[in-house]
Formats: structure tokens, sequence, C-alpha cells
């Protein structure tokens, strides 16, 4: 078992700077990203977290949760999703 | 007016529910629909969905995606792209298209059924979002092959192949109906949600876009993206369901999921497999189909059954060797047959090809590479016409794909072979031991005949290969040609590999797949020739001798698929000999049996 959870991002203007703000959200985490072009994986060990304050600092402009589903074709481990973070992990 | 925000008003929302005191609560959710099984009835309330989304949410995000695809096409419309794209590759969208687009349609209902008959009213809820996404994937997969129809006939199957009983259209219909419509919702949300969705969707549609956009298909690596985000979100019913399936009926579960995930892995190495590894021009390909099946199945979903609670399926080793040989084999078994198939397969095994899948695939070349020496040479020969099939493979009765697909040449431990049962009467034949054992457990609800089982209930008139091409509803038009023209081969030097020597004594032993052509009564067997990847159906008269009935079979495979030697053929029944001179009625060689034949160095010069 890897053990590894996050958010499998889909090819858009907003990829780096959700990447900015997981690594932001996630201190002490390792967080590895893999590009493969149309998608970029983000991964992280047993729990992975954003929010949308940081999404928002990162894009510089304002964002609801809810726009997380667009840039998001799919994730490992258990999601948990509020109107102001988002959470993924194993184990729980 | 502050808004209250989202999470102090859903859960009560979401949860509102009414007590029925007109009608009674069976007839409202049946147990053959809502199949609640062991789960006390009160267990469901305790359903959760972790990807919470309200109405209003809802239809901001969907219609922001809708805005964000069309307007990509809108855009592309107008360039040359597609005039530009690699015809292997626009083979690969052509396929998707067919195999999905109504597969989506058919995903809405299952969502609907959920919907209804979801025993919480949270799962309810989630189901009608799930049913307004597979609504959006089956048009948007009609829509953007539609305004190629007038460049290309075969783009017409994206809407055409569901109404027809083409073989692989076949297969995918037997799986989705097992997986989507039969089954009641608590196995639904289990196989199609959390299996599929969760584990093999993924690859399609999330990796193959990896490849799409490489290649330049922007408008498809855009779609079917989009398509998977919605897919992300409502494939989270199969999680909470199967907690509670877990906890009261892990057996349950566990079946559940192993047979899903089985039939779902014989279904991605025929449609995702030859796509990635054979169609995608060699530069721009990613990864490997294996590694991806591994980041994306291996990996990512076995870590969520362990999670759950639950193990790996019982035939885990079997899958993982498969994903070294699986495709390879229906890969050529697609090529071999391509004027069944609406689209046109890349053959894909130039010198520099080759060297990538021996490369990725150690085995490949020991495997496999036998075989595509004698098509290369009969292709440089000129004699193309040995390419083609003159006869069908047999198909597994659960998976409905090629016997001896699930194995390879050359392999001991999962040989090229069928795995035959005697149920009722009548023997059916198996690709491997697991399909035969979910077939078993599953009989009483499977009712998807074959292609083959069609051809032998005398349904396909007449029973030739074009008889059974008009049946499968291909028109001349459509059928499947080699993408490159045979490009790929004429890269080897002259004379390497060599012509493959003569086709048989029976080699013109004509188009009929079940009537022999006079004489005796028809015994259709399912044979197997030494060294070849798939085993055929093949019809023998009672009146030949066994020597005759061995020339019939070596006619479709020797100089076609398998080098002819200077050697006699020994046939076996059951693993026993069969002397040659018995008729096929003496040497009890019956219909459906499997007929074994091979090389033997004893009778020497006899063919």
């Amino acid at each position: 078992m890897s053990g590894r959870v996050g958010p499998v991002l889909r090819m858009s203007d907003d990829v780096d700077a959700i990447v900015a703000a997981i690594e932001d959200d996630n201190p002490g985490q390792q967080v590895t990203v893999v590009d493969r072009g149309a998608y970029t994986r983000v991964s992280g060990e047993g729990e992975l977290r954003v929010t949308r304050a940081s999404i928002e600092r990162h894009l510089g402009r304002e964002f609801e949760m809810r726009q997380f589903e667009e840039l998001m074709s799919a994730f490992a481990g258990r999601i948990e999703m509020t109107s102001q973070e988002v959470r993924w992990q194993l184990g729980g | 007016m502050a808004r209250l925000p989202r999470e102090e008003w859903y859960d009560i929302a979401r949860d509102v529910d009414w007590d029925l005191s007109y009608v009674d609560y069976d007839e409202v959710f049946p147990e053959w629909m809502s199949g609640t099984g062991k789960v006390p009835r009160e267990a469901w309330a305790e359903w959760d969905e972790p990807y919470k989304v309200t109405y209003p949410e809802y239809v901001a995000t969907q219609r922001e995606k809708e805005t964000g695809a069309y307007s990509v096409k809108a855009v592309l419309r107008k360039s040359r792209v597609f005039d530009q794209l690699d015809e292997g590759w626009k083979s690969v969208a052509k396929q998707h298209f067919g195999a999905v687009a109504l597969v989506e349609d058919l995903a809405a209902y299952a969502e609907l059924r959920m919907a209804r008959f979801g025993l919480a009213p949270a799962w309810r809820n989630m189901a009608v979002f799930g049913a307004l996404d597979e609504t959006r994937h089956a048009q948007i997969s009609l829509y953007f092959p539609h305004e190629l129809l007038g460049r290309d006939p075969q783009y017409d199957w994206a809407h055409k192949a569901y109404h027809t009983s083409q073989w692989t259209v076949a297969a995918a219909r037997a799986t989705f109906d097992g997986m989507m419509m039969n089954p009641n919702v608590v196995d639904v949300a289990v196989q199609l949600p959390f299996t599929f969705e969760t584990g093999f969707t993924n690859v399609q549609f999330v990796a193959l876009a990896a490849d799409a956009l490489e290649s330049g298909d922007i408008n498809f690596a855009n779609m079917i993206s989009s398509i998977q985000t919605d897919e992300a979100r409502h494939s989270q019913q199969g999680g909470p369901t199967l907690k509670i399936l877990v906890e009261h009926d892990p057996r349950r579960a566990q079946w559940v999921i192993d047979k899903t995930f089985w039939v779902s892995a014989r279904l991605f190495s025929v449609l995702t497999g030859p796509a990635m590894d054979y169609y995608t021009p060699l530069a721009m390909r990613k990864q490997s189909f294996k590694e991806f099946m591994l980041e994306w199945v291996a990996g990512q979903f076995a870590d969520q059954l362990q999670d759950y609670g639950l193990k790996k399926p019982w035939y885990w080793d079997e899958f993982l060797a498969g994903l070294d040989t699986w495709h390879h084999g229906l890969h050529l078994g697609v090529w071999y047959w391509r004027p069944t198939v609406w689209w046109n397969p890349q053959g894909g095994v130039s010198p520099a090809e080759r060297d990538w899948l021996r490369e990725k695939y150690p085995d490949w070349e020991d495997r496999f590479g036998p075989i595509w020496d004698v098509i290369i040479g009969n292709i440089n020969a000129g004699q193309a016409g040995l390419t083609l099939p003159a006869t069908l493979p047999w198909l597994c009765s659960l998976c409905q794909l090629p016997v001896g697909t699930a194995g390879s040449p050359g392999n001991q431990r999962y040989p090229v072979r069928s795995y035959p049962l005697s149920y009722d009467g009548r023997t059916y034949h198996f690709c491997s031991r697991p399909c035969r054992q979910i077939w078993w457990e599953d009989r009483d609800t499977l009712h998807s005949p074959t292609v083959v089982d069609r051809v032998l209930a005398g349904e396909v008139q007449p029973p030739t290969v074009e008889g059974l091409l008009t049946w499968m509803g291909l028109t001349p038009e459509v059928r499947g040609t080699d993408a490159y023209g045979y490009r790929w081969a004429r890269a080897y030097p002259p004379g390497d590999p060599g012509p493959a020597g003569d086709a048989g004594p029976a080699g013109d032993a004509g188009p009929a797949v079940t009537e022999p052509s006079n004489g005796g009564r028809p015994v259709p067997v399912n044979a197997l020739f030494a060294g070849d990847f798939v085993t055929q159906l093949v019809t023998l008269q009672d009146t030949d001798t066994v020597d005759q009935a061995a020339s019939r079979i070596a006619a479709q495979v020797v100089g076609r698929r398998v080098r002819s030697r200077e050697a006699g053929l020994v046939v076996r029944l059951g693993g026993r000999v069969l002397p040659g001179e018995l008729t096929v009625a003496a040497a009890g060689i019956g219909p459906l049996d499997s007929v074994d034949v091979s090389w033997d160095a004893g009778r020497v010069g006899e063919r």
C-alpha cells in the first residue's frame, strides 16, 4: 500500500497556483508533483489539504470552493469537501 | 442578507425524508431493486457523502465546465488541427466515441435507478446529480464526433455502435448491463461508482488525455478530462455505500468488487490497451498501458480497497501478470479481425515500435514476435489476404473477448487455452478461471449470448465472414483497415522476416464459418492450433477423418499466424491423441468440444 493521497488536476492556467496553495497548506509534508501534460498528480503521504484562503492568495482573485471540481479530474484517497477546504486522506 | 455557510444547513436539507403511511415500505423500495440484503434498513441513515454539493453550486459549476469544453471546440473548429492528426490516433478517438458515448447514456439510467431506489435521501440526492452528469457525458460524446461525420463515416459509429451486436459492443453491453442495469442499487453503487469509476475510468479519461494532448488532439483531451471532473464527484456514492455494506456483509462487498474488477480489467485491455501501446504515435506516448494501469488501478485502487478493510481480489497475481499480455493479444486480435471494427487499427509493430514494446514488455518478443513475423512476411510478400480472417475467434461466455487472450503463446503459467464448463447440457468456454468462476456464481442472471453463440444458433445468415459483417452492421465504408496502409510493416528490410510458407492444404477452405462444404453433419468445435494466440470456431464434418479435421483447423492458422513446417499434425481431445484415420464421429469429437492441433515431429512430410 503506497498510502499516497491528493488531487489529480486537469490542464488549466490555475495548476501552478493550486500546487503552491497545497504546498502552503501542508507544512512539513513532502508534496510530490508529477506533470503528465494533460494532468498533474499532486500527492502527499496519508493526508493532504488545501484551503480556499490559500487558493485565493495564489490566484489573486476570489475563488469558491465548488470551483475546485472544475480543476480536479480524479484524486487518490478519501475526500472531504467543505466551503472552506478540501481534504484527502487514507486510514481516516 | 448574509448567507449561511453550506455546512450549517446542508445536512438538514439533504436528510429530508418522509415516513410512508399509505403504502408499504417494501412496495416503494422492493428488495430486488433496493437490495439491502443483510444490512438493517436503519443502517442506511448513516449514509454520508464525502463530496458535498448543493443544487445551485452544481448548476453553476456545470455551466462553467460546459462553457470551457465547448469554447475550446469552437475555436478548434476553425483550425486545421483535425487534418493534422495521426491516422492511428484518430482511431483512438473513433473507438472511444463508439464504445463510450451510449454507455454514458446507460449510466444515466443506472444513476436514476439509484436516485429512485437508493435507501438514503442523501444518496438519492447525489444520484440525481450523477444522472445529470451522465446525460451531459452522452450529449458531449455524441456532439463532438458529429461534426466530423462529413469527413469520415466511421464517426457515425459514435451513435450507431450500441444499436448493433458488433462483437466488442456485445462484450461491452454484457459487462455494463451486469454492472448498471441488472443488479440492485446497492450492488450498482459498489460496482459502478466505486469499482469502475474510481478504478478504471481514470485510465481512459485522465491517463489517455495525456496521450491525446501529446498527439495534438486538444479537443479530445479537453472533453474527456472535463467529463472526468464529474466522475470524481459522483463516483463518491460508492464509498459511503461500501462502508455500510462492509460493516454488515463484507463477503458480499468483496465479491461484488472482485467480479466487477475482473470484467472491467478484461474490457479495458481491449479498449485502452491497444490505444495506448499501438495506436498512439510512438513519439507521443506518455507511458505504457501497463505503467498507467499500475499508477491508476493497481496502486491507487488497491490502496482504496485496503482503506475500506477489504482484500485484493483472489486473482490479483493473475491480473498483474495479464498487464504484460492481455492487451497485446487483444490488439493482435482486433488488428487481424480489423474488418469487424469501426476504426482503423494501427498495426504498430514497425522496428522502432517493436523496440519500444520489447523495452516496456520484456516477454513481448517471445510471446507475440513470431506471430507478427508471419504477418509482416505475408504483407511484404504481397499476401495481405492471409492477414484477414476467414473464421471467428471463440468468445468467452463471460467477458465475450477471444478465448486465448487471457494468456499468451509460450506462456507456461497462463497458456492459450479454453477453460470449459459443462452446464445444463452444453459446453461453455471461458478465457480464464476467474471468468468461469464469475459466470458460475452469476449464471442465473446472465443472458447475453456471444456473437459465436448467435452464429451457432443460426442467427447470422449466410454464416460467412461477409454475412457476419453485414449482420454486425458494418457497412463496407466503415470496416476497419490498417491505419497506415501497412507502412509500418514495409519498414522491415526485404526478406526479413521471410514468407511464412504455404497457407496449408485447405487454405481455400472458404468463407463459410459454420457450414462444411459438403456431406456429413456439421460439428462446430473450439479449435486451438499450437503457437496461435486465440482459439477459433472451426466447423468439422462428422464424416471427416481426424486428419482432415486437422487440416481444416490448420488452414485457419498455418501460414497466417504460425509458420508452416515440414511435419504432420496430431489432434488431441481432452489431452488424448486421436488416431488420424478415425472419423470425427468415431473419434468422439462432438459439437462445442475443445480440439487441440499441434505439429507431430514423428509424421514428417505427411501434409
